[in-house]
């Protein structure tokens, strides 16, 4: 079935997409973290070692699924090109910030929708500082703003990002080398073939449908175009009924238990950083990974970056903290943003606009 | 809702190309619109430039003067 020819199709994309993170969610996935890009490739970063944040390390297949699902479906409908050399390295710091703005405000775009189906009012303040960076990046479009175009390359060179990730894959499960949490978030998830396949077809639909939260957001405002838009438009639909009608609908700013935090401001800028590193870069996290699926190597490049990111924000206490309530004494411990924290989205911001208006089209020819 | 018809649907390298052309195209009278490229000309998500088919000759010599180079020129429902 062609899932791309229609508004209506796509948004069948959008639902079958919202279907498999409800479900992931049912099979013990944390509570409004059921599929987050951000979250899991944290979780598979510690897993790795590259953190030591015990509560957030597992290697979580969900990211795997997504990538290797992009890259069978891609060679199956013969859409793999193994491409590269659109500035690397600045894909690889704007990989870096879009990790460091979504620790900020605890989740990627995907888990901000996943976030405001659940009534998260924390996850709808975020939304605008996510659509106001979106709104910076298609400005810095509109000015010329270029990394430069990807050449075809080596066909093994886009497979291998799908190949890592196998390997991750093979030493979580066969070996006891990766670190497994004990407690938090990473000790949460769905059993591992349940996760795997859930990434397998959400990349597999991700890849036809080319869902992608800032391209989405992106096209509206460039083109009044809404078709990027429907598909997430039917993923929010289908989470809001899931959540409404399983009695996780939770409206308010405070809710102990979801992982998130209601400093506003940093809401915002954590989620403006997410947007305009996501419109430099040509896609937001999950669009990252679906793009090194099908071969773009750019894009591998901006995978890594996150990766990085990931680890930095954990080593160095930048990622914020969620909003909970102390065991002993039953009272609500708000969530904060760390001072070192502060200071990194903003050096992200300041990194962004730099790339933003000074890489220019006619410096690429 | 619009009915599709056969269009002349230009595809570029970056979606800075697109913007230029887009710019070009306002400053000149050319006429066209950019639109996100369609799903069966590619996996990617970049924008494209859509006119009337017989615009083909005006649509290139326009991209010639202004040093924009297409990736390609396609036919395809609109």
């Amino acid at each position: 079935m062609n899932l791309s020819d229609s508004k209506m199709k796509l948004g069948i994309a959008g639902i079958l997409c919202g279907v498999v993170a409800a479900a992931l969610a049912l099979l013990g996935n944390p509570a409004n973290m059921a599929f987050c890009i951000a979250c899991f490739i944290r979780d598979t970063a510690g897993a790795m070692g590259m953190h030591q944040a015990e509560v957030v390390q597992y290697a979580r297949p969900e990211i795997v699924g997504l990538v290797v699902g992009a890259f069978i479906i891609s060679v199956a409908t013969k859409e793999y090109r193994s491409t590269a050399g659109s500035s690397p390295m600045i894909r690889f710091i704007l990989g870096v910030c879009i990790m460091i703005g979504a620790l900020i405000f605890l989740g990627c775009p995907l888990r901000m929708v996943i976030r405001m189906s659940a009534g998260d009012l924390n996850a709808w303040v975020a939304l605008i500082g996510f659509i106001l960076g979106i709104a910076t990046g298609v400005f810095a479009l509109k000015n010329g703003f270029s990394l430069g175009r990807a050449y075809a390359t080596q066909k093994i060179n886009g497979a291998v990002l799908p190949a890592i990730t196998v390997g991750i894959l093979l030493v979580a499960t066969c070996t006891t080398l990766m670190k497994v949490s004990e407690a938090g978030p990473g000790s949460m998830h769905a059993p591992v073939i349940a996760s795997l396949i859930a990434g397998l077809i959400f990349g597999a639909l991700a890849q036809k449908s080319r869902m992608c939260f800032a391209g989405s957001i992106r096209d509206v405002i460039l083109m009044k175009n809404f078709d990027l838009f429907s598909v997430i438009a039917g993923l929010f639909v289908v989470l809001l009924v899931f959540n409404v009608a399983t009695g996780r609908f939770v409206a308010g700013f405070n809710t102990p238990g979801v992982i998130a935090h209601s400093n506003h401001l940093w809401n915002i800028l954590g989620m403006y950083t997410v947007g305009l590193a996501a419109t430099l870069a040509g896609g937001c996290p999950l669009r990252q990974l679906i793009l090194a699926g099908q071969g773009s190597s750019d894009a591998a490049v901006t995978v890594v970056g996150m990766f990085v990111g990931a680890a930095l924000c954990h080593n160095f206490g930048l990622a914020s903290s969620g909003t909970s309530v102390n065991p002993e004494t039953k009272e609500l411990v708000a969530g904060a943003v760390t001072p070192a924290g502060k200071v990194a989205c903003i050096i992200c911001i300041v990194v962004c606009l730099i790339i933003a208006f000074t890489c220019k089209r006619e410096n690429t020819k | 809702m619009r009915k599709k018809e056969l269009k002349l649907v230009v595809t570029f390298h970056t979606t800075s190309d697109a913007m230029a052309m887009e710019k070009m195209c306002k400053a000149n009278g050319t006429p066209g619109r950019i639109i996100p490229v369609p799903r069966e000309i590619s996996a990617g998500c970049g924008l494209a430039w859509c006119a009337a088919l017989d615009e083909r000759d005006v649509i290139a010599s326009v991209m010639k003067r202004a040093g924009i180079e297409e990736e390609a020129m396609h036919e395809c429902m609109v």
